[in-house]
């Protein structure tokens, strides 16, 4: 059985400290634009961090939600796409085909979660910054569309490494890069087609819901509610 | 009589072909101008990325998708309205219909370049058509953006022919009057018209079939081009009632459109004695039924918005209605219905000055109406974390302001080198029978039987 | 044609590929010289190697991936490229203590400490005034003959104790090594210097118990977490130990979720994630850790005589703290009694639970009265060394009192060693830094980077990165055996190790130092395990001697009338930047700040009712004015701060640090009042009050990566 790769994201554990946010700049070659470009709205960030503010002081309760591509399996940035640089894979990622993205930017239009990202320019690594590139990820050039991939060029290499040891992939042995940084364990990486993995179990969770599931766009992503605490909890 | 008539006719219709002014050559350098400014724009664009213009997370599209939303409403108006016109055989209409035509072909071909020029990568627009390639890729054919493809494509060439169709006459008839290298260009396009009673019949029924086949092409374009956006889950735009919307409004900019084209050619090109009153008054009279069916539409989306009360369209909905936008969305009202309304309805007002003046509100509505349906949404998708605002930086002003150039400038050319008004289908207004008993008046007749 | 056979085709590539490497000849690009590659190198396959990140105390283990790389280096007087093992990625060490294979953000963009475009890349020298940052390249042989004749001068004279060390808060064999060095010479104590750092709560452990080293919570055991003050998931002390923990605490144990409680008068990262959010007045906190002690005697609920050590340094402890009645606490705090009441019931019924005291919450005049009281409530819960409950970690050596590095500069040295610490920058502006740097008459700087302060030094002898040197940590866990590692890559540029630089030095002089290891490898190597930072310190023999009086309550003083300065200004350590040092690395520029979404840019935090009030716009320029010093920067409106209160995050105002921090935002450290903790003499920098006033429109200086605030905006609200 292909795997079907999916995440469970707990509010409960995230505390939005953001350190998935570099992490991934980190992993992905994730370009900054600059005070000028972040200023014009062209700031990339595969990963966010969702803050919503609700009450007034002193009751202010505050929301924090890491908002990432959800991998839809009913994706409406693959359908638009009117050259197949954005598809669906065998192991139910929406790849981004940097080669084949011609710039339209209706992919980014027609995604409800807004985790698409477009390269305005060409990315400037000042030298030496450019030596910290991970050559494992392309560097993604001006005029294309480029978006969260699972880290896909971790899963290649474990999958290379499983198949050359003979043995399946353990649960929590492949992680992204913003799972693997993040202090709380609040992201879960796993493969859904393992109904024991501990992504599968979380997404069974009672606290578990998708985000914007009423689109129809069908995300891979289980966002775990945020619990109250009552004195029962603790006990 | 009928002949001095006629001969007047030719004379006055084809004068603009032989007698160049100073004029032309300084409105052609002028437009040339600014066309090529829009070109040198378009190059610094490619070479530097997107990022020039003010397009930015989470708003991609801005002023060039609402350009070409804008260009292929105005298409409509040429084709669709000549089409309609010739089916009802409507008389008024002969003077008319060129002109419309043509506004049809030249803004479709500036609203195809739009999608381009809105491109990361222009320079592989290629990749959207369908060609046999060596790795066997073809374009997503669920995209809605290839279905503008085929449609735009279809549409331009079915504009195409039937403009030049009913040109072939008046070719003809140029090469006639023509000597030297003239003669065999319009030689050349005139295709060997000879004038006969099989020819006429030919042309008769190419007409016809071309005037039905074109209205459902029409109709497909303008829907298939609200596709691109109600087919995206994005607040406001996912809605069933886009596409007759978008051909309503596409129609409606069209008339206005023709109206001005029509006005300005009437002075420039003194066609006073063709283009009458009753024209402008008569097309006015389309234009106010647009309105009003336009008013209609913009109130069922409204109210279907409210009343489902969803909060992501909802945040659009008051951003066009009391937020950031209500200067536009208020604006386009008043240029769209509020003004056009009384001066279109009331008799007293529907004079030319009037008719062109509302039409000129209804251009700059109906660009509105493309702006407000493009942006606001886009900035307003479910997450408001991820809102943004757009507004255009001057280059894209520079390449919308040159399109108006092109437009200007291609329109110019045409009549210079184009009858702008239909010659035959004139002299077939004066003589509602001849063309079908030419034999009957050998003479006047001559004027189009001409010995090689 | 035929296709192409394999004979075929190695002949055309071979005679392309002369044609095309003779044709390369003329480009200058290809006649860089190659250096002969390091060996080892397998391409396309990662090792990875351990090392400590060295941007904040916490000192959390990493492992860098490496991979093979094209540099262009610099070697043996020649510039060429040099395919070379280059760290790639940082990630945790699952292995270590601290980090347990987690990263912060600020961990995650530490590598680009390394590659930075304008580090410090050979020995400099200064070519224009003191501050002035021009300075032009020396060689290493020229630089060190500078420095030694600067020192033999000083030995000369018999002035030895002219020479003085700054850095920042270093590991402990490091710290050691420097000590042992500056200490041969007979030169003064080094000092470590953390703007925002925890000397008051050192202090106030040293008290309580006996322990002058950061105190941890073991948050995966415990049922119910207090915090005063303390950003201890976002920027305290050692986050992600922290954060470990805490997803641990709230989701780690079946049918178990503790509770976390934030008091703070301002929301941070971590009252964000709290269970309940309690708002304070400013400069209270003690008052409410002594009313809910009392609610728990009075209710008998725990004894006074639990508290042992830590009770007995509070006035009145032994007799049930009569002074702080839950009304009384109301009163004082603004935290209405009955909810002290609660809490007070809840932290005594939730075992095990600890209370945690840090940052804003010590930075007032009355600091050290609230670590205590803090620690006393956490003695009278019974946790502390128990699962679950804080942890005091072994001793160590106490911080200088008062404030090491403003009695070094009065101290007025004659040769000043720099090791990346700014208090240029980040010292409070009374005391005055710039302008006594500049009466010193030798400054040498090892930093990286030319910041504020090393645009003072005279020389600038380049470090290099943690990842092209050995490194070390101080220890934590049950293991009390410093963290070292060796260096992941070789240096990038002309740099050479600090410990390194200061031992050849010494060998150098002309009485050379005796009894020094050879280099900084040795001595971490021969350091054994059992050797804890303990080492040496003339600052160990105060150690003993802060037992100050039984401490009671008085209220902190504020700079300021109300009248004329009626906002609490509450700078705060940013998620980004902590207190500055971290603003040169690009990651975290355009990293959007947790709450505000601020990208590149300083904002002052005003609270929306006080801002409609003062007809403040978002984005709108403010004026902050206190009684020192006034600055402007652009308003975010967020419920999360007080109408009695403005908060600003600590770390943009750079004048001089890179090119992605100089000149950007403005730094609210400037316009703070000279105040300090009456016991310790630490900076007392939520103590200061101003005014503010709309100063105009927005322009465009602050950057928000987020539109709207709220997940259900009004109409008008966003973009």
């Amino acid at each position: 059985m292909p795997y079907r790769w999916g995440m469970a994201v707990d509010a409960d554990r995230c505390t939005g400290c953001e350190a998935c946010v570099t992490a991934c700049h980190a992993e992905n070659n994730i370009p900054t634009v600059g005070p000028e470009q972040a200023a014009r709205g062209r700031a990339m960030h595969w990963m966010r961090v969702e803050r919503y503010v609700e009450g007034d002081f002193p009751d202010v309760r505050v929301k924090f939600r890491p908002v990432l591509c959800q991998q839809c399996d009913a994706a409406p940035c693959e359908a638009v796409c009117p050259t197949y640089a954005s598809h669906h894979t065998e192991e139910g990622l929406n790849a981004q085909v940097y080669n084949r993205c011609i710039g339209t930017r209706y992919c980014g239009n027609a995604c409800a979660y807004n985790v698409r990202f477009f390269n305005f320019f060409n990315p400037v690594w000042e030298k030496p910054l450019n030596l910290q590139l991970n050559p494992d990820v392309s560097v993604r050039g001006v005029g294309i569309m480029e978006k969260c991939t699972f880290c896909v060029q971790r899963i290649k290499a474990a999958k290379t490494v499983v198949k050359a040891e003979g043995r399946a992939l353990r649960d929590g042995e492949l992680q992204p890069a913003c799972a693997q940084a993040c202090p709380t364990s609040a992201i879960v990486f796993g493969d859904l087609n393992d109904p024991e993995s501990r992504v599968s179990r979380l997404a069974r969770s009672p606290r578990g819901s998708k985000l914007l599931e009423e689109t129809g766009a069908e995300p891979k992503i289980t966002y775990l509610a945020k619990l109250a605490w009552d004195e029962s909890d603790a006990r | 009589m009928n002949r001095t008539l006629d001969r007047s006719l030719a004379d006055d219709l084809v004068r603009p072909l032989f007698h160049t002014s100073v004029w032309f050559y300084g409105l052609a350098l002028a437009l040339g101008t600014v066309v090529a400014s829009g070109l040198a724009a378009w190059g610094y664009q490619i070479w530097n990325g997107i990022g020039v213009t003010g397009k930015r997370w989470p708003v991609f599209w801005g002023f060039y998708i609402t350009n070409f939303v804008f260009w292929i409403g105005i298409s409509h108006a040429g084709t669709l309205i000549s089409a309609i016109l010739r089916l009802v055989n409507a008389r008024w209409r002969r003077p008319v219909t060129r002109c419309a035509e043509v506004i049809t072909v030249f803004a479709l071909m500036i609203g195809a370049m739009f999608p381009l020029i809105h491109l990361g990568r222009p320079w592989l627009f290629f990749w959207m058509a369908p060609y046999p390639s060596s790795r066997d890729l073809w374009p997503n054919f669920r995209s809605p953006l290839v279905w503008d493809f085929f449609a735009i494509n279809t549409y331009l060439l079915g504009s195409l022919l039937f403009l030049v169709l009913p040109m072939i006459p008046d070719f003809a008839l140029v090469r006639d009057r023509s000597t030297g290298l003239r003669r065999r260009i319009y030689g050349a396009l005139a295709l060997g018209w000879q004038g006969t009673t099989k020819q006429w019949h030919r042309l008769e029924a190419a007409m016809q079939i071309m005037a039905i086949a074109i209205l459902p092409v029409a109709v497909s374009v303008h829907t298939i081009v609200s596709f691109d956006f109600s087919m995206a889950p994005v607040p406001m735009w996912h809605s069933t009632i886009f596409g007759p919307y978008f051909v309503a409004g596409a129609i409606f900019s069209g008339i206005a459109a023709l109206i001005v084209a029509m006005a300005v050619l009437r002075r420039a090109l003194k066609l006073e004695a063709y283009l009458h009153p009753m024209h402008f008054e008569n097309l006015g009279k389309l234009l106010l039924l647009m309105s009003l069916l336009w008013v209609y539409f913009v109130f069922a989306e409204r109210l279907t918005v409210w009343y489902g009360n969803e909060h992501s369209e909802m945040s659009v909905f008051w951003t066009h209605q009391t937020g950031n936008y209500a200067p536009l969305f208020w604006t386009m009202v008043a240029c769209n219905f509020l003004i056009p309304f009384p001066i279109l309805a009331l008799r007293k007002l529907r004079t030319i000055p009037g008719v062109v003046f509302a039409s000129v509100t209804v251009l700059i509505g109906m660009w509105l109406e493309r702006y407000l349906i493009v942006v606001p949404s886009l900035g307003h998708k479910a997450l408001p974390y991820s809102w943004g605002t757009y507004g255009p930086e001057p280059i894209e002003i520079v390449i919308m302001a040159s399109t108006f150039g092109a437009m200007a400038l291609l329109y110019t050319l045409f009549a210079r080198f184009v009858p702008i008004i239909s010659i035959w289908e004139m002299k077939v207004g004066q003589h509602p029978h001849r063309h079908a008993l030419p034999e009957e008046d050998e003479e006047a007749a001559g004027l189009w039987r001409v010995r090689p | 044609m035929s296709p192409l056979d394999r004979r075929q085709f190695i002949k055309v590539t071979a005679v392309t590929g002369t044609a095309a490497a003779l044709a390369a000849c003329g480009n200058p690009e290809h006649q860089i010289i190659r250096f002969i590659p390091e060996d080892d190198l397998v391409p396309g396959v990662a090792t990875w190697k351990p090392s400590y990140c060295p941007l904040c105390a916490a000192g959390c283990g990493v492992v860098a991936r490496v991979m093979e790389g094209d540099a262009e280096v610099f070697r043996n007087g020649q510039a060429g490229v040099m395919r070379m093992a280059l760290a790639k990625k940082l990630e945790g060490n699952p292995d270590d203590p601290v980090s347990r294979g987690k990263l912060c953000p600020r961990g995650q963009a530490a590598i680009q400490v390394t590659y930075h475009p304008d580090r410090v890349a050979e020995p400099l020298k200064r070519a224009g005034e003191r501050g002035e940052a021009r300075f032009v390249p020396i060689g290493w042989d020229e630089a060190l003959a500078e420095v030694v004749a600067q020192l033999d001068a000083l030995a000369a004279a018999g002035e030895t104790a002219g020479l003085a060390c700054v850095s920042r808060p270093r590991g402990p064999l490091r710290a050691a090594l420097v000590a042992r060095v500056l200490e041969g010479f007979g030169g003064r104590a080094p000092v470590a210097w953390e703007a925002m750092g925890d000397d008051v709560l050192r202090r106030a452990n040293g008290v309580s118990f006996g322990s002058h080293a950061m105190p941890m919570v073991d948050l995966a055991d415990s049922r119910y977490v207090m915090a005063f003050g303390a950003d201890f998931l976002g920027t305290w002390h050692a986050p992600v130990t922290f954060g470990v923990g805490y997803g641990r605490m709230r989701q780690g144990r079946p049918g178990v979720r503790g509770k976390l409680v934030q008091v703070e008068p301002r929301m941070s990262t971590t009252g964000a994630s709290a269970d309940e959010w309690v708002a304070i007045r400013p400069g209270t906190d003690g008052v409410l850790a002594l009313g809910l002690a009392h609610v728990m005697l009075a209710a008998g609920l725990r004894q006074a005589s639990d508290a042992g050590r830590a009770g007995a340094a509070i006035a009145g402890w032994s007799e049930g703290l009569s002074e702080y009645t839950p009304a009384r606490v109301e009163e004082i705090t603004g935290v209405a009694a009955a909810r002290v009441e609660r809490l007070a019931r809840e932290l005594a019924n939730h075992p095990p639970a600890a209370v945690l005291i840090g940052g804003p919450a010590l930075a007032h005049t009355n600091g050290l009265f609230h670590a205590l009281a803090v620690n006393a409530l956490n003695a009278l819960l019974g946790s502390v060394g128990q699962p679950g409950g804080l942890v005091v970690p072994p001793d160590v050596p106490a911080p200088a009192s008062p404030a090491g590095l403003a009695s070094l500069l009065e101290a007025a040295p004659t040769v000043l060693l720099l090791d990346e610490a700014n208090p240029v920058f980040d010292a409070p502006p009374s005391w005055r830094v710039a302008e006594r740097l500049r009466a010193i008459p030798f400054i040498v700087s090892f930093g990286s980077f030319i910041d504020e302060t090393s645009a003072f030094a005279d020389l600038i002898l380049p470090d290099h990165s943690f990842l092209e040197s050995w490194v070390d940590a101080p220890p934590a866990g049950s293991d009390s055996s410093p963290r070292v590692a060796g260096p992941v890559m070789r240096p990038l540029h002309r740099t050479r190790s600090m410990p390194d630089v200061l031992l050849d030095v010494s060998r150098r002089l002309a009485r050379p130092l005796a009894g020094l290891p050879e280099t900084f490898e040795a001595f971490v190597s021969a350091a054994a395990p059992a050797t804890p930072a303990s080492a040496s310190g003339p600052s160990r023999a105060r150690a003993t001697a802060d037992a100050p009086a039984a401490a009671a309550w008085a209220p902190p003083r504020f700079d300021g009338e109300a009248g004329e300065f009626p906002f609490h200004f509450l700078p705060y350590a940013s998620q980004n930047f902590l207190d500055g040092s971290l603003a040169h690395l690009p990651w975290l520029q355009e990293m959007p700040d947790p709450l505000t979404s601020g990208m590149w840019s300083s904002w002052v935090e005003v609270n929306p009712r006080t801002a409609e009030r003062l007809g403040i716009a978002q984005g709108d320029i403010v004026e902050v004015r206190s009684a020192h010093g006034v600055l402007r920067a652009p308003a975010v409106l967020l419920p999360s701060v007080g109408p009695d209160a403005v908060a600003m995050p600590v770390g943009q105002g750079h004048t001089e640090f890179t090119r992605y921090a100089s000149g950007r935002g403005v730094n609210p450290l400037a316009i703070l009042a000279p105040l300090t903790d009456e016991a310790t003499g630490m900076p007392a920098w939520s103590a200061t009050r101003v005014q503010i006033t709309r100063a105009g429109s927005g322009d465009g200086s602050l950057i928000l990566f987020a539109g709207a605030t709220r997940e259900r905006p009004d109409t008008h609200e966003g973009r």
